[in-house]
């Protein structure tokens, strides 16, 4: 049936178009680096050097040493001294400073006669997400000043999988996902939009070329493609962040293909319900890369989406995969825990094969 | 000279508001996109599945726990029998975090000896992990035993917390009007791009080049209607912030004014990239390319503070984090100019920058 000759011919064809692109495939090549570097050191919600403001009425060594625990802390970084409640806010205004402290007059005096003195915090909420952490540090800090009494309760904590709550870590496997989800449905589509814009896929079909062997031709070098960017990610993301390998590097690979053979046939699906690139690519670009970075628990977590949204996650399979990837890497397991997303992934995958072979040879014959 | 200009304006904005799927691109940018972010993407932490593993079996654990429960951040997934139960939990994601009281709480606090609780979380997406964390660590340091009471705060200091702009600590304000500014600059960049380098695609840019119309008029109509469009689709973006809550605390005016200038310097990436890209494709691939780490590196993503040195002084480089600053100073600080000029001044100045290479990269090779 498949000649693999011409499968072959199909296959150098596509090559020289490729190579004669620079832009794509320096785009294609550099892409995931970049990504995986900005991802790597940028994404962090640590909450360190938190710029922070004083104002001290009190200018007592109790209320210097107040200063200096929020310092010391590792939390915070002086940015500024204040001399009035007005140039507090203006700072805050101005993003010079994220939190502002305040020690009203009389501080040292009241603890000293063993009374509470109120401290005042004020805290830039633009992003919640942050301001919250920094508010509960500061409280912490203060809570513990000039109180001997040991705390009520003592709290362990203890992080698995993760216990330096790098973000690399979190971000590289997810990543592996999101990437093969950019690229290959993407020049997919585009690969045989391209020749039906151009008309040339009637010579194609004209050709003793099959439909099978001119598929298998057009998607063996953008799969080719997709499997370095994963060799660099995962070589990069393993040897320079040293994000740990917990699970079987076999099963991982493992399931990369059957999840790259998914995004190639969502190209292919797509390619054969549009007739230009641009709506291909637009296509492309809202049903693979825009839900596989928003939808897929790659950065933003799943369980805090509202029910209806929860369900939209579940019609893209880079959700699956990137659970695939996380608990192959990050928590070392293995099939029996991992069998319903290895599942739903197959299944996926099947299911787009033969819906977009179907389409695609509806359109030929 | 002025009508070339004006005709040429005239065809363009025809072409662009004849182009379906480019409208149906800006539109969905500015307002479903916007919407379905904002409802979706939160790093906050709510209703995280959370374990329970009370080995103590007494009122004060059982008070402790509950007072996990009540809060939005944690809901619970069960009560696991034992710590190896719970670490099962963790293991098979049915759970992402676990609490563990140990055995003798009570009796060790009533003998305030300081009882340790135990806390595991899943730390496979570590900002939610670390966010978590400062949840349990609130809420065990707010856990006033309902039996023992001794130990009180008799000295010491109190810390009140104000949160300032946005008192109700929603993620929701930063999400609508980061979005907001981010699909100025996806629109600023892909826009012009697409409508030059189709002409190029098409070869019709040669016969523009063989009309007596300047390089110069060219580019004025070619980015003219991506400038106006702009302008015009932040109206429906404003409705949708005025539906979420989002505060306007600052002057419209301005607001629109510095979008205007944030705007000229995304269209001049765009221009910059049509004329170096020969292909849809290239430009397509490219304007991801650049894209990426403008929007990384502006703060929509994570906050900057939070990056490395060198990524911050980077981050200065990107429009959209001097954009993005202005946006929320705006409206949520209700800050003017006299505390916004510094990222106005060196949003000008980027916008002059690219601009000027843009003109005169096209112009090069338009001649």
């Amino acid at each position: 049936m498949m000649k693999l000759a011409r499968v072959g011919a199909v296959i150098e064809k596509e090559m020289k178009e490729i190579v004669r692109d620079p832009i794509t495939v320096a785009v294609a090549l550099l892409m995931p680096m970049v990504m995986l570097f900005l991802f790597g050191y940028a994404i962090s919600l640590d909450v360190d050097d938190v710029s922070l403001g004083i104002l001290d009425y009190d200018r007592t060594p109790a209320s210097r040493e107040l200063v200096d625990r929020f310092i010391e802390s590792g939390y915070f970084q002086l940015a500024e001294s204040y001399a009035s409640a007005n140039s507090v806010e203006d700072g805050l205004q101005r993003n010079v400073i994220r939190l502002a402290l305040i020690i009203p007059r009389g501080f040292q005096e009241l603890i000293a006669r063993g009374g509470i003195s109120p401290v005042q915090v004020l805290v830039d909420g633009t992003y919640s997400a942050t301001a919250n952490l920094a508010a509960t540090y500061a409280q912490t800090i203060i809570s513990g000043f000039a109180n001997d009494t040991s705390p009520l309760v003592q709290v362990q904590a203890r992080v698995w999988y993760n216990p330096s709550l790098r973000s690399v870590n979190y971000v590289v496997p997810g990543l592996f996902g999101v990437i093969l989800m950019a690229f290959p449905p993407l020049l997919t589509a585009l690969a045989i939009t391209r020749e039906k814009e151009t008309g040339s896929i009637q010579q194609i079909f004209a050709s003793p070329l099959t439909p099978t062997e001119f598929l298998a031709g057009k998607l063996v070098p953008y799969g080719f493609i997709a499997f370095m960017q994963i060799a660099m990610v995962i070589a990069v993301g393993f040897l320079w962040f040293g994000v740990p390998l917990r699970g079987n590097l076999l099963l991982l690979a493992a399931a990369g293909l059957v999840y790259v053979f998914c995004t190639v046939g969502i190209g292919l699906l797509v390619s054969t319900v549009t007739r230009s690139q641009l709506v291909a690519m637009l296509l492309a670009l809202i049903i693979t890369l825009m839900p596989s970075f928003l939808f897929s628990g790659f950065l933003f977590p799943i369980f805090t989406m509202p029910y209806v949204l929860q369900l939209y996650t579940r019609i893209f399979p880079t959700r699956y995969f990137v659970d695939l990837s996380r608990g192959i890497v990050l928590k070392g397991a293995a099939l029996p825990d991992l069998w319903p997303s290895v599942a739903l992934l197959m299944a996926y995958t099947v299911a787009i094969f033969m819906l977009a072979a179907w389409r695609f040879r509806k359109k030929v014959a | 000279m002025r009508t070339q200009l004006a005709g040429l304006v005239i065809k363009e904005t025809i072409q662009f508001l004849r182009d379906r799927i480019m409208l149906i691109l800006v539109l969905w940018l500015y307002t479903i996109e916007v919407v379905i972010c904002t409802l979706a993407l939160s790093i906050e932490v709510k209703e995280m599945a959370l374990a329970t593993v009370d080995l103590d079996r007494t009122p004060e654990s059982r008070a402790l726990v509950e007072s996990f429960l009540v809060t939005d951040a944690f809901a619970s997934a069960g009560y696991a029998a034992s710590t190896a139960e719970a670490t099962e939990w963790l293991q098979s994601g049915r759970a992402r975090a676990a609490l563990v009281v140990p055995q003798g709480f009570q009796r060790d606090l009533v003998r305030a000896d300081s009882p340790s609780v135990q806390i595991l979380l899943d730390g496979t997406n570590s900002n939610v992990a670390a966010q978590a964390r400062g949840y349990a660590l609130q809420i065990v340091s707010a856990f006033r035993a309902p039996i023992v009471t001794a130990g009180d705060t008799a000295r010491g200091a109190q810390p009140v917390v104000r949160v300032w702009y946005n008192p109700d600590q929603t993620y929701t304000s930063f999400m609508v009007l980061s979005m907001v500014a981010l699909a100025a600059l996806m629109v600023g960049v892909i826009c012009p791009a697409a409508s030059i380098v189709r002409e190029k695609e098409s070869g019709t840019i040669e016969q523009l080049r063989v009309t007596p119309i300047g390089t110069g008029e060219l580019f004025i109509a070619k980015t003219l209607p991506t400038l106006v469009m702009g302008l015009l689709s932040v109206f429906p973006s404003l409705l949708i912030t005025w539906w979420f809550g989002v505060p306007l605390r600052g002057s419209l005016i301005l607001f629109l004014g510095l979008t205007a200038v944030f705007l000229v310097s995304a269209i001049a990436i765009g221009v910059l990239i049509a004329t170096v890209s020969r292909t849809l494709q290239q430009a397509l691939l490219l304007s991801f390319f650049g894209l990426f780490p403008m929007m990384f590196l502006s703060g929509t993503v994570s906050p900057v503070e939070s990056m490395p040195e060198v990524l911050q002084t980077l981050s200065l480089a990107s429009p959209l984090r001097h954009y993005l600053d202005i946006t929320l100073g705006i409206f949520l600080k209700g800050a003017g100019l006299r505390e916004l000029w510094p990222q106005a001044l060196i949003l000008v100045a980027i916008g002059i920058l690219l601009f000027g290479l843009a003109t005169r990269i096209f112009s090069r090779n338009a001649a």
